[in-house]
């Protein structure tokens, strides 16, 4: 059988400042017509690069092929087929190519779409390119019909709708749309759910493998989540630097890989790290019969942020961010809020921190109430409760180094009583977080992401806290990165008895670090339990609606 | 993981003054600055009817030391201050504050010490030199002062470049018959202090009311946006015309009006910074940790906040001058004292095209702006960057 | 959206109340303040005509009361709504009635009047240079961004600048020195608006006979013609060569053109225009070196007709008046581009960068439809937005250029209304500008809103 696309050696170079990166180091694999491969790999292993060099989407003075060969069995519109090299400077059909047979959705729906025109002028817009022939009326009629087939409901008149009318899965199916359009041989998927929620995410793979069956479209999913792959994939390939560490079909990869990196990178899973978890014996227990008395309490928190509207900006209505929450965090305890964006659960954790004002109910810390308190009086609680942002790019001051970050709350706080010993103690946690002394010295600018990710939690830990908000820590990270955060926090909360509460939309990553579950929605905690009894058993309908979404490569392997 | 351990670290201030520097725009427009400072500063001795040194009857004096003014010792003293602080190890604000210290200091020496005559004959040395009274003379390279109408010459009225043969001057005279370089020369002052004056104030208030309203948003948001609507609807340089129309024709009034008609823009900046910055998850962080308020305003928010100020803040000089240049431009300017627009508005007078009065002070201005303009846009350039990468 | 526009519109009442404060508030507090005394200084009169005068214009536009007496009766006059006085000073009654923006002190005459006459000419100045300075900073601009880092890029990047630091005056005098004085070449007129012999003229330009068109219109279109084809045809080394002939023999006649003709100019001129045609005519940037050449075309057709001629040729009022506009128009317009061009440049940089983009050129669409399709529809947004703070340095800009070329309009009146502390004309001009300047605004916002779908005011 003739493969759809043979990727031969490619060799892609990129020109960064004075030097060049080899963002794709002599890749070479191959798809067949109707089946799905998926290019796995963390952050900078050149996945990304490695699809857009074959749609030939990089940009000119910036990109350079030195060496390989991208063969495309290329159909015309007689229906003979021809191999032809999209390397190739002079190809008279590339513009057919591009769009025509071969289609491409990325990863951000909001800024994937012109907001400036509505949904149904981009989708004839695609299917003018290709056929400019098409008459007004049934171009309109076939972008109809488009946005039926990835079922958007009632796609007459959501035609002429707006892209920010539009909900982000929405604005993706409206992508594969636009993509699928021109009945493409091969979709290219850069991540293409990986900026959705996980309910959201489920219809989204779900549509893809329908249209693929009906079509017999290949599929090239690039992607960094093991469970997406174990639910779409046929066959995978692992990247890493540049280069194709490892490929074959996917339940070989997923049951027994070959390669280390690759058995590295499964290993980091949160469902696989539990297995190795069980058997740590925990000194702080978590929700058991004698829970002592809780460290923190949440009673009926609100958060209503107003809506004004008319001549007088009066007040017309309000958001409820947070509508009602009540929580408990014993000491020693990990609780974790799950739900998806929009949910509340950052609201919620930056209102226990006063980092935004409640409008409603009290938390109390530790007996006393910290709702309502002033500036003055808030300051000692502010060494026991502190916060980790999920940004690191934004959640250090560029302007400072690390010693100032670090030492600056020590200073206000009083701890230590003279500079070489809170510059002691700053090395000291740094250590903590597993970096070196030396980087007390350096700038935010010059650490990788996760390794600022560490620098924030050794900011938060300088303080001597006993109750740590960790607002989406690891979401912006790779997961073998995410690994040894997780692996920090436990050993903070098992060895310094720290508390808390960890704010997610990742179940996988909840349900091995914390003891206790909340399920959020629409400002309001819909369960609340013991993780294994709300993961293992959910009784909400909710609940049970969200873990049905997360794909998992268990229900793979088993099946 | 290795760390990137070959990279020398840097404070954000230090790459970014060096990326600026790097740039062919901006180091031609700094050298126009320092050459024009360095003129200005030294403006005395360039350009004086006094001459540096003379002897009479055996007895040595300088007319010129004689002559000086406060203000000239003051700016001696600036320009030495910071020449010799240049290389000291001590943070910025010190080193201002030592800067300031000194000047001042000189200023109240000078005040008690100098007593410069006030009514000055400029031809009397020309005379004394005719009737052979001096043993020898050394002048300042242009031996004219502004204010010298040369009225024991004879003719004075616009000339040409060295179109008399006896008097060398350079760039021509000017309607009055004083020298026009040395007009120029003594009227730099009057630029580069307009210049820094008038956005010093703009830039204090722009960041004090800018500050005001974004940290308290509220009443204080709304009343402050309505006083930047309305200084910025009035077009400035009408509201510059009504002020010194109105309110006479000083130095000082001057620079502190088109200080108070420019502020408006950098409030706005400071305020969409500020409301930017307070969101970010660093300053949470801060807040978070109990650090309190001036801390968070002045370490936190202020530096990361003040880049596209300091941007505002170049182009803005270049319209301070030209505002400046204007006024006098339009007869509304200093009545005495040489300013470039009032040369520039002597080019069209009695219907010729006196080229020599549009080109040298025009000339002048433009260079001057240009200068501004290229440092402004270099840093513009250099911080664009940085502020996508680090987020902020 | 109607709500929006009622609330913008009451918004204005305290923001022009809070900018006649201020005038106001400058004007009683400068020393002398507003009072007959400064109204009467320098007319040499006697002790008795003195008070007589002072007397007479305390009465008549009410300089004796105290300043806050001043400023309420004057707000009364203005607003639509207010109190209403009979003969004596009584209170006859309150409600609508027109708004009487006073009498000015120096020229005698109610403000509107010297308005109405003036506002027309600052807004045409304006309404000419606006669309002008759009057209030029977005040809510029657009290429600027798509040739980044390249030669038209940096190059027009130094040539704004430097425009941009030109300040107006200069610019002006240096116009009206060179081109329009006896000196050099006398090509355009030196002031106002019109000839005095315009006014007589006919609206339209009027030829004697009917050859004379005819042979205009044929050689204008045979020369637009042939430029064309050639900007278009012919290849960059032979185009280059035929705008360098060109230029050459421009700068030969333009040097002839002078009034005394130094034989420097005869070798400076045709470097010039010759090195400056040829640049044009070799450019890449196809759209504009189309224009500029059928432009050229254009001009050589006209410059023939009129040498074959037989003469008899009525440029009209029309013609005239646009002749007098060109200096001015050019004064206005040339510091704008550099910042609209920049503006234009960084945004259609980020644009062509955006997520939308790539998507777009994954469709299949070609390049050049992603620029001018969304990425440009993207980048006006900007532009629009910054066309509302253009106004206030426009009309600061007309101030100088009125000056310098004599033209009546609301600039100068402005200027001499301040100098000779004209109360009643200083606060009107400050009310209508300072409206004109918060229309401005409104209408930028509006024409946003329509601009871009995402933005909808409620």
């Amino acid at each position: 059988m003739t493969m759809l696309l043979d990727v031969k050696n490619l060799r892609t170079w990129l020109r960064s400042g004075d030097g060049v990166v080899k963002a794709v180091d002599d890749v070479s694999f191959s798809i067949a017509p109707g089946e799905t491969y998926c290019l796995v790999g963390e952050s900078g292993s050149g996945k990304s690069v490695t699809a857009l060099s074959i749609i030939q989407l990089l940009p000119q003075d910036i990109a350079s092929h030195p060496g390989g060969e991208i063969w495309f069995d290329y159909r015309h519109d007689s229906g003979e087929r021809e191999r032809i090299n999209l390397l190739d400077r002079e190809i008279q059909v590339r513009r057919r190519i591009r769009g025509g047979r071969i289609g491409m959705i990325f990863q951000e729906p909001m800024t994937s779409l012109n907001p400036v025109f509505t949904v149904g002028e981009q989708l004839i817009e695609a299917l003018r390119v290709h056929y400019p022939q098409l008459p007004g009326a049934e171009a309109r009629e076939r972008a109809i019909d488009a946005l039926a087939q990835v079922q958007i409901p009632d796609p007459a008149s959501r035609i002429d709708d707006y892209p920010h009318q539009l909900s982000g899965g929405q604005r993706q199916r409206v992508m594969i749309a636009m993509a699928m359009a021109c009945e493409p041989d091969l979709l290219i998927a850069d991540e293409p759910t990986t900026a959705l929620d996980v309910t959201v995410q489920r219809e989204i793979l779900r549509l893809m493998r329908e249209l693929q069956q009906r079509r017999g479209t290949s599929i090239l999913f690039i992607t960094h989540d093991f469970g997406v792959v174990s639910e779409m994939a046929d066959r995978v390939g692992v990247m890493r630097h540049g280069k194709l560490v490892e490929e074959g079909a996917v339940d070989d990869m997923l049951r027994a890989p070959a390669h280390p990196y690759t058995r590295e990178l499964l290993a980091a899973l949160p469902e696989n790290l539990r297995r190795e978890r069980r058997g740590v014996v925990v000194p702080f227990a978590a929700a058991g019969a004698s829970a002592p008395s809780p460290l923190l309490e949440i009673q009926d928190l609100k958060v209503h942020f107003p809506v004004r509207k008319g001549l007088f900006r009066r007040v017309v209505d309000h958001v409820r961010a947070v509508d009602g929450v009540s929580l408990d965090v014993n000491p020693g305890q990990i609780v974790a809020l799950v739900g998806e964006s929009g949910c509340g659960k950052t609201t919620l954790g930056r209102a226990v921190l006063r980092l935004e004002e409640p409008t409603g109910g009290s938390v109390r810390f530790d007996g006393q109430t910290v709702t309502g308190l002033s500036r003055q009086e808030l300051k000692p609680f502010r060494r026991a409760m502190q916060i980790i942002f999920q940004d690191p790019v934004s959640s250090l001051n560029p302007r400072l180094n690390i010693a100032t970050t670090l030492i600056e709350p020590m200073k206000v706080h009083g701890i230590g009583d003279s500079m070489d010993e809170r510059i002691a103690r700053a090395e000291e946690i740094l250590q903590r977080v597993q970096l070196e002394p030396a980087s007390l010295w350096r700038y935010p600018h010059e650490f990788s992401g996760g390794q600022r990710q560490r620098i924030g939690i050794a900011r938060a830990l300088v303080l001597d806290p006993r109750f740590v908000v960790c607002d989406e820590v690891t979401s912006a990270l790779d997961v073998s990165v995410q690994a040894e955060i997780l692996q920090i926090l436990l050993k903070l909360r098992d060895e310094h008895g720290l508390s808390m509460l960890f704010i997610s939309h990742d179940i996988g990553v909840v349900e091995y670090l914390s003891d206790v579950t909340a399920v959020m929605t629409e400002g309001r905690i819909v369960e609340m339990g013991p993780t294994s009894q709300v993961c293992g058993r959910p009784a909400h309908p909710y609940t049970r609606k969200l873990l049905a979404a997360v794909p998992r490569l268990r229900d793979r392997l088993a099946s | 993981m290795t760390d990137v351990a070959h990279m020398r670290s840097r404070s954000f201030s230090a790459r970014i003054a060096r990326e600026v520097l790097g740039a062919w725009g901006a180091r031609i427009g700094l050298g126009w600055i320092l050459l024009l400072a360095a003129v200005a500063v030294f403006a005395p001795f360039l350009a004086s009817s006094h001459p540096l040194l003379l002897s009479e009857a055996g007895q040595i004096r300088s007319p010129v030391l004689a002559h000086l003014t406060t203000g000239d010792v003051m700016m001696l003293a600036a320009f030495f201050g910071v020449v010799l602080l240049w290389r000291v190890r001590t943070p910025l604000y010190r080193k201002g504050l030592i800067l300031l210290g000194l000047v001042l200091l000189a200023g109240l020496a000078a005040g008690a010490w100098l007593k410069p005559p006030q009514i000055v004959i400029y031809e009397q040395y020309r005379e004394a030199q005719r009737a052979g009274a001096y043993d020898w003379v050394l002048n300042t390279p242009i031996p004219y002062s502004p204010k010298d109408y040369l009225r024991d010459v004879g003719q004075s009225g616009l000339q040409g470049p060295l179109a008399s043969d006896r008097h060398r001057h350079f760039m021509g005279t000017e309607e009055n018959g004083a020298d026009v370089l040395s007009r120029m020369i003594h009227a730099s002052r009057i630029a580069l202090g307009i210049g820094f004056v008038a956005t010093g104030i703009a830039m204090v208030l722009g960041v004090i009311i800018g500050g005001l309203m974004g940290y308290f948003s509220g009443i204080a948001d709304i009343i402050g946006m309505r006083l930047v609507e309305i200084f910025e609807a009035i077009p400035q340089l009408f509201l510059l015309l009504t002020f010194v129309a109105f309110f006479g024709r000083s130095l000082y009034i001057m620079m502190v009006i088109i200080g108070l008609t420019a502020w408006p823009g950098y409030a706005r900046y400071v305020r969409a910074e500020y409301l930017k910055l307070r969101r970010q998850d660093y300053v949470q962080a801060a807040v978070a940790s109990g650090i309190p308020l001036t801390s968070v305003l002045f370490r936190h928010i202020l530096p990361n906040g003040v880049a596209p100020i300091l941007v505002a803040a170049s182009f803005g000089v270049a319209s301070a001058i030209i505002a400046e240049a204007v006024l006098s431009f339009l007869g509304l300017g200093l009545v005495d004292d040489p300013s470039w627009g009032q040369m520039l508005s002597q080019a069209v007078k009695s219907s010729t095209f006196n080229w020599w009065m549009a080109l040298f002070p025009g000339g002048a201005i433009f260079l001057t702006v240009l200068s501004y303009n290229l440092i402004g846009e270099s840093m513009r350039d250099a911080i664009d960057p940085y502020l996508r990468k680090s987020g902020g | 959206m109607s709500t929006y526009i009622l609330r913008r519109l009451l918004l204005m009442i305290p923001t022009l109340f809070g900018i006649t404060l201020v005038v106001f508030v400058v004007m009683a507090a400068s020393p002398g303040g507003i009072s007959a005394q400064t109204l009467i200084e320098g007319q040499g009169l006697e002790p008795e005509a003195r008070k007589a005068l002072e007397d007479y214009y305390n009465r008549l536009y009410g300089l004796d009361d105290p300043a806050p007496l001043q400023f309420l009766r004057w707000l009364n006059n203005v607003s639509p709504v207010g109190f209403e006085f009979d003969a004596e000073g009584g209170v006859a009654g309150f409600g609508l009635k027109g708004s009487d923006l006073g009498t000015s002190f120096r020229y005698g005459r109610p403000v509107t009047d010297l308005l109405a006459e003036r506002i027309p000419i600052t807004l045409l100045l304006n309404a000419l240079t606006v669309p002008l300075i759009y057209v030029i900073a977005i040809a510029v601009g657009v290429r600027a961004a798509t040739q980044r880092g390249k030669s038209f890029d940096v190059g027009s990047s130094v040539t704004l600048l430097t425009l941009w630091s030109i300040p107006t005056m200069l610019a002006g005098v240096l116009m009206i020195g060179f081109f329009a004085s006896d000196q050099h070449w006398h090509w355009f007129p030196t002031a106002g608006l019109n000839r005095r012999a315009a006014l007589d003229m006919p609206f339209l330009p009027h030829w004697e006979s009917l050859g004379d068109v005819l042979l205009l219109f044929v050689l204008a279109v045979l020369g637009t013609t042939a430029f064309l084809l050639a900007a278009v045809r012919l290849p960059a080394r032979y185009r280059a060569l035929l705008m360098l002939v060109v230029g050459v023999a421009a700068g030969i006649g333009m040097a002839q053109a002078h009034t005394e003709s130094p034989w420097a100019l005869y070798l400076l001129l045709p470097l010039l225009l010759g090195a400056t045609a040829a640049a044009v005519g070799y450019m890449q940037y196809a759209g504009m070196r189309v224009v500029a050449m059928g432009s050229v075309g254009l001009l050589i057709g006209i410059a023939l007709a009129i040498r074959l001629g037989s003469g008899g040729f009525v440029p009209g009022f029309l013609l005239d008046r646009l002749w007098h506009l060109v200096l001015p128009v050019v004064c206005l317009a040339y510091g704008s581009f550099a910042f609209l061009a920049k503006l234009t440049r960084t945004a259609v940089l980020e644009n062509l960068l955006a997520d939308y983009a790539r998507t777009a050129r994954a469709k299949g669409v070609p390049e050049s439809q992603v620029l001018w399709r969304h990425v440009f529809r993207n980048s006006l947004l900007p532009l629009i937005t910054v066309f509302a703070s253009l106004l206030p340095g426009l009309l600061a800009g007309s101030v100088i250029v009125e000056q310098i070329f004599s033209i009546d309009g609301m600039g100068k009146l402005a200027v001499e209304a301040v100098k000779t502390r004209d109360r009643e004309l200083v606060l009107s001009i400050t009310l209508i500008s300072g409206l004109l300047t918060l229309l401005g605004y409104l209408i930028a916002d509006l024409l946003y809103a329509v601009a871009d779908p995402r933005v909808s005011y409620d």
